[in-house]
């Protein structure tokens, strides 16, 4: 600096404006180049980042979102692996626990941020390392506050929403009109609910058989199945633990909403007790029952998509879950890009999922791939299709009921240990082998040995 | 002298080699079968067991502290485990006799002589091949009381179709009745192949002294077939206590934990809660178990053999 | 022909009970390929054919599952992965095995009862509690992801199972046999391989489609011990079957499952004939 001044002295002003330009251009130049070779590849040189996925969107990932990164940064090649839901985590785990992990980008589900934090196989996204490889444009503060937590734990910042999901209503109005009920308005409330349900079993062809009923959703003994109870509960100022981290769910709230979600069964299908995501799913598309609680990314093969559904755009309304005193419910289901402590491509990592999750990236996923966005900008802007505006609608009162009600799963390192749980003493419940209050105590009792 | 204590130690030496070679060439039968197993089996299982009595570390993925018995005392305190164990029980004291004998009933049907018995026997091994999660699925759609054929079937009878996977004893039954339409065809496999394989003389000669079918059945047929009758009890025994894939694809282990067999369970603890110090514990008391039953069913095999 | 031996007097006593014997087996094979059937059906039709109240029989059929998924590379990939897995285990499981149980049968060795009952006993570990210290090893040996992996992996519960039902049918052989080759000359070796093997060939071929059948569907080792380039076919129906984005979707999960299955029905039909080919040589030699 000083060397500028006593410059400034003796050369013309110009002179030394064009000279300053110059050394920062050089700089930006020769930063760039520097920290081209190291992380984010060259031409000659590309980095290679393996990503482990959901093997239900990873070949989707690969043959569309890849292609179009590149476009963008097209010395990153990026090789995604998919694995089954249901294995997922644990294929994660074992190989992020490894001296040197197989793979950059892992994809985590909502309630695994913490467990895969817990033994030290994340990156900070807010370090200051990560930063300097933050594009000055990456907008924090745009995302929605529910998603956005989605992927911290202890106040660390490990993930970023990729594909945001949220449990929700959807609506069949065709058979609402059918059997002459006022179809759903978004603050529709469980009573009023309960009380349609009865007139939505009916037999829409006049031969004597029930073959339209109310409801379908998860009844089935699976970890994702409690969360239906747990919308319930939530929305009537429930919540599953207190603010020491013990089970606060075996309360008169939490037995009247396990109560609540049997009695769906009684204007339910025929077997619907065995029924999870994939069979109610199926009975919606199939015009069998009015309405469906189910993850809102479905609305896509069900409202539009012709090969997999029967029903028309026009057909189906989505919005949150019935409210309850503290107002809707809905349930949160983040998929989180994380990038692996220990990998070498920390950037070319970090720059895949920040490009994913940046307004641009956002906006053609969900443009392109139906994929819900996490951004408030996105959400408001007028979206690429006409279907989705509606989508939005509901998506942005979910968001909210979600953040207002704290409608998301156990966070702690053990939670799916507790989810397990969860979904085992539910499942005695709905199949009569307990009453609520016992299954709520017994699981209180093992989760509280669990997160200790 | 000096030349014949020669020739003596020489044929000393070479009638040690003999031995040697023919002790050698006998291990080498054992040998291949034994080493790929050693080396395979003989870390996990130490491992199995160390971390089934230590505290677990998922950061490393190792037992960090011995902690002697508390995963088995917290495994047998959780009444899941002692569920599991009854609803395993119940599933094999059901499936396995059943599929032996449907096994070898119609691997005697379809061995009669015609000319459609080799592809016969090549089609009924399809039932095997069809991958569990698409088995699981396909009996799904097919007992589905609601879009099921089967129940579909029933309704016409005029009866009121059945919840097979809502109701706890149906949906046990739903599972028997997977798991044998799997299986079965194992034992017809197997049975066809050792019909096959028996000695065609003895029978002739049976037949001049004028021998009548059952009595060659009972006293020729079935003795020369115990031994493989028994060998693939043992090995189905094996292959039926380790059954969950069938269970997870049509079920989900439910209604409740009705055909949340043992296995089952243990691949929850480990692959969904990761807990695996107490899914390992879990393991090794099956193991213990299954080496006991599997030791009892040899002991009557041999039993069995030497009557015969 | 070959005749099942003890079909001879049954086809003296009547025609007739011999062709009520077939109508029941050929009976018995139509009721177990029933599923088979109605797999193959969904396998041409719209997922939203698939579900519906009564079941659809007419539908127009489409072949798009079929086209859609083959094209996915990792269908293919998967499929040939499958494949020399299978193979490699099945072989490999079949020789050792078979090795192994006549070792049991018929050689009089000090210790191997035991180390075959220790063998077999092995199998009562539950398989998940093998797969994640399997994954350990290799990883620190550096062989994750390969096929040879796998297949080893897969003869540690192959074996066992050749070995005993090999043993089985070992047993059943008259004892004369390799004593009268022996004392021709031959070693032990080649007396098994000259003489019991040819012999034994309809267990032999048997035992061997059933091993493959075993490795061909096995899934848990396949997801834990790979992640991409030896990654088979089960692994990706468990995909399919566990779509969280869309449901399982039985159009495809139908048509990979027919996929699966035709190679080895066409396999065992190959082997069908060679089988009985084999039994008559064996027994001519025999």
């Amino acid at each position: 600096m000083s060397r500028i001044h006593e410059a400034a002295g003796s050369v013309s002003r110009r002179a030394l404006m064009a000279a300053a330009v110059s050394t920062v251009a050089m700089a930006a130049f020769g930063g760039t180049a520097a920290r081209a070779q190291d992380g984010l590849g060259t031409p000659e040189q590309p980095i290679e980042v393996r990503m482990i996925a959901n093997e239900a969107f990873a070949n989707q990932w690969q043959t569309l979102m890849v292609p179009e990164f590149n476009k963008a940064y097209p010395n990153i090649k990026v090789t995604i692996d998919g694995v089954p839901y249901v294995e997922l985590l644990a294929k994660s785990m074992l190989d992020a626990t490894g001296p040197s992990p197989t793979y950059d980008i892992i994809i985590a589900d909502d309630p695994w941020v913490p467990q895969l934090a817990e033994v030290g196989a994340l990156m900070d996204l807010k370090s200051a390392e990560a930063a300097a490889w933050t594009d000055a444009g990456y907008d924090w503060d745009d995302f929605n506050a529910a998603p956005l937590a989605a992927g911290e734990w202890k106040g660390v910042q490990y993930g970023v929403p990729l594909r945001s999901n949220m449990l929700m209503m959807f609506v069949n109005k065709a058979l609402y009109e059918k059997a002459g009920v006022p179809v759903p308005t978004p603050d529709i409330t469980w009573e009023q609910y309960l009380a349609q349900a009865p007139k939505l079993v009916q037999d829409t062809n006049g031969d004597g058989k029930v073959d339209a009923w109310a409801i379908d959703t998860y009844f089935v003994r699976e970890p994702l199945t409690p969360t239906i109870w747990q919308t319930i509960m939530n929305s009537n100022g429930g919540s599953l633990l207190d603010e020491n981290g013990k089970p606060a769910f075996n309360t008169e709230i939490g037995i009247a909403a396990l109560e609540t979600h049997k009695k769906l069964l009684e204007f339910a299908p025929t077997g619907a007790v065995s029924h999870g995501f994939s069979e109610s799913l199926q009975a919606f598309r199939q015009g069998l029952v009015a309405t469906m609680f189910n993850w809102g990314s479905v609305y896509k093969g069900s409202a539009i998509d012709e090969k997999t559904t029967t029903l028309k755009p026009d057909q189906v309304g989505i919005q949150a879950l019935p409210a309850g005193s503290g107002g809707p419910g809905a349930h949160r289901g983040i998929w989180n890009g994380t990038v692996s402590s220990k990998s070498e491509n920390k950037q070319a990592a970090w720059t895949v999922i920040q490009w994913l999750s940046s307004k641009e990236g956002e906006a053609w996923h969900s443009a392109n791939l139906g994929v819900f966005p996490a951004r408030k900008s996105t959400l408001a802007a007028k979206p690429s299709v006409e279907w989705l505006g509606p989508v939005f609608v509901g998506l942005q009162q979910a968001y909210d009921a979600a953040e207002k009600g704290k409608m998301w799963r156990i966070r702690h390192p053990r939670s799916d240990a507790a989810q397990q749980i969860l979904a085992d003493e539910h499942s005695r419940f709905m199949a009569g082998q307990i009453g609520a209050a016992e299954a709520l105590q017994v699981a209180a009792d093992k989760i509280e040995k669990v997160l200790d | 002298m000096r030349t014949m204590t020669a020739a003596g130690a020489r044929k000393v030496r070479s009638r040690t080699w003999t031995t040697l070679a023919d002790v050698m060439s006998r291990w080498a039968f054992m040998g291949p079968a034994a080493i790929i197993l050693g080396a395979m089996l003989a870390y996990p299982i130490f491992y199995t067991v160390e971390i089934s009595f230590s505290r677990f570390d998922l950061m490393t993925f190792s037992a960090v502290e011995w902690i002697g018995w508390e995963n088995y005392a917290h495994v047998l305190d959780d009444y899941r485990f002692w569920s599991s164990m009854k609803v395993t029980l119940v599933y094999l004291v059901f499936a396995l006799p059943l599929q032996i004998v449907l096994g070898f009933g119609i691997a005697f049907l379809i061995n009669a002589d015609w000319r459609g018995r080799g592809t016969v026997r090549a089609l009924f091994i399809i039932p095997m091949v069809v991958a569990p999660v698409v088995a699981g699925g396909i009996w799904r759609m097919i007992l589905d009381p609601l879009w099921g054929i089967m129940n579909w079937l029933i309704g016409l009878a005029g009866f009121a179709p059945l919840d097979w996977f809502g109701d706890p004893n149906l949906a046990m039954a739903a599972i028997v009745i997977i798991d044998t339409w799997r299986w079965t065809p194992f034992v017809v496999l197997i049975a066809t192949a050792a019909l096959l394989s028996l000695p065609r003389d003895i029978f002739e000669a049976a037949e001049i002294d004028g021998a009548n079918w059952w009595s060659m059945l009972w006293s020729i047929t079935l003795p020369l077939l115990v031994p493989i009758i028994a060998a693939t009890f043992v090995v189905r025994w094996l292959g039926a206590v380790k059954m969950f894939d069938i269970a997870l694809a049509a079920t989900y282990g439910g209604p409740g934990g009705a055909t949340n067999v043992i296995n089952l369970f243990i691949y929850e603890e480990a692959f969904r809660s990761l807990r695996f110090a107490e899914s390992a514990a879990m393991a090794v008391i099956v193991l213990v178990l299954t080496m006991v039953l599997t030791g009892i069913f040899l002991f009557g095999t041999r039993k069995l053999e030497e009557r015969c | 022909m070959t005749a099942a031996a003890f079909d001879a007097p049954l086809r003296r006593r009547s025609r007739l009970g011999r062709k009520v014997r077939i109508a029941a087996g050929v009976f018995a094979c139509v009721v177990f390929l029933f599923p088979v059937f109605w797999m193959v059906l969904s396998s041409f039709k719209e997922q939203r054919d698939i579900f519906t109240v009564p079941p659809t029989l007419f539908f127009t059929p489409t072949l798009e599952t079929y086209i859609s998924y083959m094209q996915r590379a990792d269908i293919s990939r998967r499929l040939i992965n499958t494949v020399i897995v299978a193979a490699g285990s099945g072989l490999l499981s079949i020789v050792a095995g078979a090795m192994a149980g006549y070792a049991l049968a018929r050689i009089k060795l000090r210790g191997a009862g035991t180390i075959g009952v220790i063998i077999l006993l092995s199998r009562g570990v539950p398989p998940i509690a093998l797969a994640v210290p399997m994954f350990l090893v290799a990883r620190s040996l550096g062989v994750t992801d390969m096929h040879i992996t796998l297949i080893l992996a897969y003869c540690t519960f192959l074996i066992p199972y050749v070995m005993w039902l090999m043993r089985g049918f070992f047993l059943a052989l008259p004892k004369e046999l390799e004593e009268s080759a022996m004392i021709d000359g031959c070693s032990r070796f080649g007396a098994f391989f000259k003489i019991i093997v040819p012999i034994s060939m309809p267990g032999l071929l048997s035992t061997m489609i059933f091993s493959m059948i075993l490795a061909w569907e096995e899934l848990l080792f396949a997801l834990v011990l790979t992640n991409r380039y030896a990654s088979t076919i089960p692994v990706a129906i468990a995909g399919i079957a566990g779509d969280t984005v869309n449901g399982a979707n039985w159009g495809a999960l139908t048509a990979v499952g027919t996929i699966t299955v035709i190679p080895v029905v066409v396999f065992a039909l190959l082997v069908q004939k060679w089988l009985i080919q084999g039994l008559a040589d064996g027994a001519t030699k025999g």
